[in-house]
């Protein structure tokens, strides 16, 4: 099957996956206790008010009518008003949209710069102290509690040493980007990225951790196998048997893994966040949860959603285009 | 069985006649011994092998599972992975050109090159032009993900820029960087592999007898059935013009009537280029239809060696005699086949003494098989230094030199107690047979 068809259908199949996001999320409001007029209204409010709300936001017509105007305006990119301060959902999301991509990006570009060379030289130094110390440092990163090396880390590394800052997001990367490009200062740029790296190294650590471990064992596997013995008889020099052969294969499970990590990360990484103060969708939609401001929530849950399933149709492609076997199936 | 016909036969084509004289050696192996470590203690999987190939010549190394063929092949092919290790001896190829380059006299002998004492990137280089290798499941002797053409190419390719350059065959990348390494990785592999050998490696797909090679030679190695694979591995094989070809177990995947078209295939190979083979097998039937000389294999050792004819017709070592009896007579069809009794020892070091270790197991066996190992002697009853004359027929076994007697035998006692423990040794046959295999 071409590439072409291949990824249409998962489109396809991505689509559907994002109604059945919308679907579940709108109901959930329905099974979830706690309603909304209570939050909005007044305490004492006469049930006049309350029915006036009710109406105002739409929520005393049928189930059936909420969901089809809710589906028509979500089609459109409307996705309502706040009920708590009345913003529009859209705008609150997509303000927060850019530092939680940043963030996932940047923790991702992190995980991987480490984690697969590191990988490599524990599987090929096998029981030598490289091998060792990669594999101590992945059992290390695998347990340590996010938190706690997020504080540590701005206490040792901003606080005490002061060679970051402690918290906030200063700037974008996009506008810092725009500045490069316009003014020709990367000023901007440098902020943006004294700003991140701790918090993309606070997050990145644990999948760091993951998927050294993985690209070893993967590795390990993969020099197990006869095609590798049977490289090394026809004469082709070891560093091309490990990366053009070995690693090729290595990364076929490595990037499936990544791809969900990517894919969770979208979601936000709400201890993260909280501990640099990073204006990102996890926090969001914890503030959401509390108020329950179910239109943000709603608005939320939908672009997690999709992004989610972006992030894997990527994925897919990428795996087709490494791993012959899954294009012919 | 035809077996002797095929070797008849073989007797009368011109390569190896007189070979005791005229015949150069091309390949000279003195006391190979190779260990696996593992958990469980040292396992001699390989233990004082001596033997030679000739130019031009199908030798046969045979055996059952776990009597260390496998990894005779892979220790002359300098291609046995941790744990294992080849501890001790001597592998020779001739090859001229290398010869004259090395400057360590103790790793030279005339055209000859000592594999174990050469640097690793020389002995890289050996890889394709002085020997190649195939190997049992060609499903899992290709890369899964790469087209089969791409991987028969870019061993033309290792091949031709060694040439264009002898140099950087000694270096350590030879010619591919660690930037190109890494692209190599992620990008269109094809791009590192010239035209010229794109096309080279689809006439070796036509040579090995693969229809529209041009076509196939795009495809994935999932996408062949396994003759054609097994095909494929050949050609990839073939890439280096190698002198010597190390087939382990090729046919031993295959069902029956592939086997014999991959054997004739080998055939026709071998008299097209004149290249010589060391066939792994623990078919008899094989050995029967391709080899000129055979060596048997048990537990680590070669027991008993010599041409074809010599060793099928009038084998000396009782497990030869043994092995040769567990074959069906298709003109005696009420006979019953006689099994050899029992297992290969597990070749655990400490569990090794000084001694014959087929003693157990023998019908034949006498005091004196379990005080000291035997000698190799010839049948003629004459010690031979394998050292100087490793081509005549000879076994590794008391018989050689004399007579059974039935009042030398070992008592009764001896094999009940033997039998008794075997049980649990049979388990731990099977996990060497994996140490040896899969390590």
């Amino acid at each position: 099957m071409s590439m072409g068809r291949f990824l249409l259908r998962r489109l396809l199949q991505g689509v559907f996956v994002i109604w059945g996001v919308v679907t579940v999320v709108f109901l959930l409001r329905f099974v979830t206790p706690g309603d909304p007029i209570t939050f909005i209204a007044p305490l004492d409010a006469p049930p006049e008010v309350r029915q006036n709300i009710a109406r105002e936001l739409g929520l005393n017509k049928p189930l059936y009518v909420q969901y089809g105007e809710y589906l028509f305006n979500l089609v459109q990119g409307d996705m309502g008003y706040s009920y708590i301060n009345s913003t529009p959902a859209r705008q609150r999301i997509f303000n927060r949209l850019p530092a939680t991509l940043e963030l996932a990006v940047a923790a991702s570009i992190v995980a991987v710069v480490i984690s697969i060379p590191l990988g490599v030289i524990s599987a090929t130094r096998r029981h030598e102290p490289a091998d060792y110390a990669a594999t101590t440092f992945s059992l290390v990163g695998i347990s340590t509690p996010n938190f706690w090396l997020g504080i540590m880390l701005v206490l040792v590394l901003a606080v005490g040493l002061g060679l970051f800052p402690t918290s906030r997001r200063a700037i974008g990367f996009l506008p810092a980007i725009e500045m490069l490009l316009t003014d020709l200062d990367p000023g901007g740029l440098v902020t943006w990225l004294w700003h991140i790296t701790l918090p993309a190294i606070t997050l990145g650590t644990y999948f760091t951790a993951l998927i050294t471990r993985l690209t070893r064992s993967g590795m390990l596997d993969e020099l197990g196998k006869t095609y590798v013995r049977a490289s090394r008889a026809k004469g082709l020099p070891e560093t091309l048997v490990r990366y053009k052969h070995v690693l090729r294969n290595t990364l076929i499970p490595v990037i499936t893994v990544l791809g969900l990590q990517l894919g969770t990360l979208i979601g936000g990484a709400v201890i993260t966040e909280a501990v640099f103060n990073w204006p990102g969708l996890g926090t969001l939609v914890i503030n959401a949860i509390n108020d329950r401001d179910w239109v943000l929530i709603q608005g939320s849950l939908v672009v997690i959603g999709a992004g989610f399933v972006i992030v894997n149709i990527a994925v897919d492609a990428m795996y087709a285009y490494i791993n012959p076997q899954v294009r012919s199936e | 069985m035809s077996g002797d016909e095929t070797s008849h036969a073989r007797d009368a084509s011109p390569a190896i006649s007189d070979a005791d004289e005229d015949a150069r050696n091309l390949l000279r192996v003195r006391d190979l011994s190779t260990r696996f470590f593992t958990e469980e203690g040292q396992v001699n999987a390989v233990e004082s092998v001596d033997f030679d190939v000739r130019d031009g010549e199908v030798f046969g190394i045979v055996g059952e599972s776990g009597s260390g063929k496998s990894v005779t092949a892979l220790s002359i092919g300098d291609l046995v992975e941790s744990p294992g290790r080849v501890t001790s001896g001597e592998v020779w190829y001739r090859n001229a050109d290398l010869a004259e380059e090395i400057d360590d006299p103790e790793a030279v002998d005339g055209d000859f090159v000592d594999v174990r004492q050469v640097p690793e990137n020389v002995r890289r280089s050996l890889r394709g032009p002085s020997f190649s290798m195939i190997f049992q499941d060609p499903m899992s002797s290709l890369n899964p993900s790469l087209t089969v053409g791409e991987q028969i190419a870019e061993a033309v390719e290792v091949q031709r820029r060694a040439r264009a350059n002898p140099r950087s065959t000694r270096s350590r990348t030879q010619g591919y960087g660690l930037a190109d390494m890494l692209a190599s990785t992620v990008l269109p592999s094809r791009s590192y592999v010239s035209e010229e050998s794109r096309e080279r490696a689809i006439e070796l797909l036509e040579q090995v007898g693969i229809p529209d090679p041009a076509d196939r030679a795009d495809e994935y190695p999932h996408q062949f059935s396994g003759g054609m694979l097994q095909r494929a591995m050949i050609a990839q094989a073939l890439a280096g013009e190698p002198d010597l070809l190390i087939a382990d177990e090729p046919t031993t995947a295959l069902d029956v009537t592939i086997q014999a078209q991959i054997l004739d295939l080998l055939r026709d190979l071998q008299d097209e280029t004149g290249m010589s083979i060391v066939m792994i097998t623990h078919n008899l039937g094989v050995i029967a239809r391709m080899c000129d000389r055979v060596g048997v294999m048990y537990a680590g050792e070669i027991v008993e060696r010599g041409q074809l004819a010599d060793v099928f017709d009038d084998p000396v070592h009782p497990y030869t005699q043994g092995l040769l009896g567990s074959i069906p007579d298709l003109d005696e069809p009420a006979s019953r086949l006689q099994p050899i009794e029992g297992n290969v020892p597990d070749l655990y070091d400490h569990e090794m003494g000084d001694r014959c270790y087929f003693a157990d197991r023998c019908p034949y066996a006498m005091e004196e098989c379990l005080s000291h190992p035997p000698e190799f002697d010839t049948e003629t009853g004459k010690p031979v230094d394998p050292k100087t004359d490793p081509g005549e027929h000879g076994a590794r076994c008391v018989l050689a030199n004399h007579e059974f007697r039935p009042e030398d035998a070992l008592p009764e006692e001896y094999f009940a107690v033997e039998s008794e423990d075997s049980s649990g040794s049979d388990r731990e046959a099977a996990e060497t047979e994996e140490v040896n295999t899969d390590d």
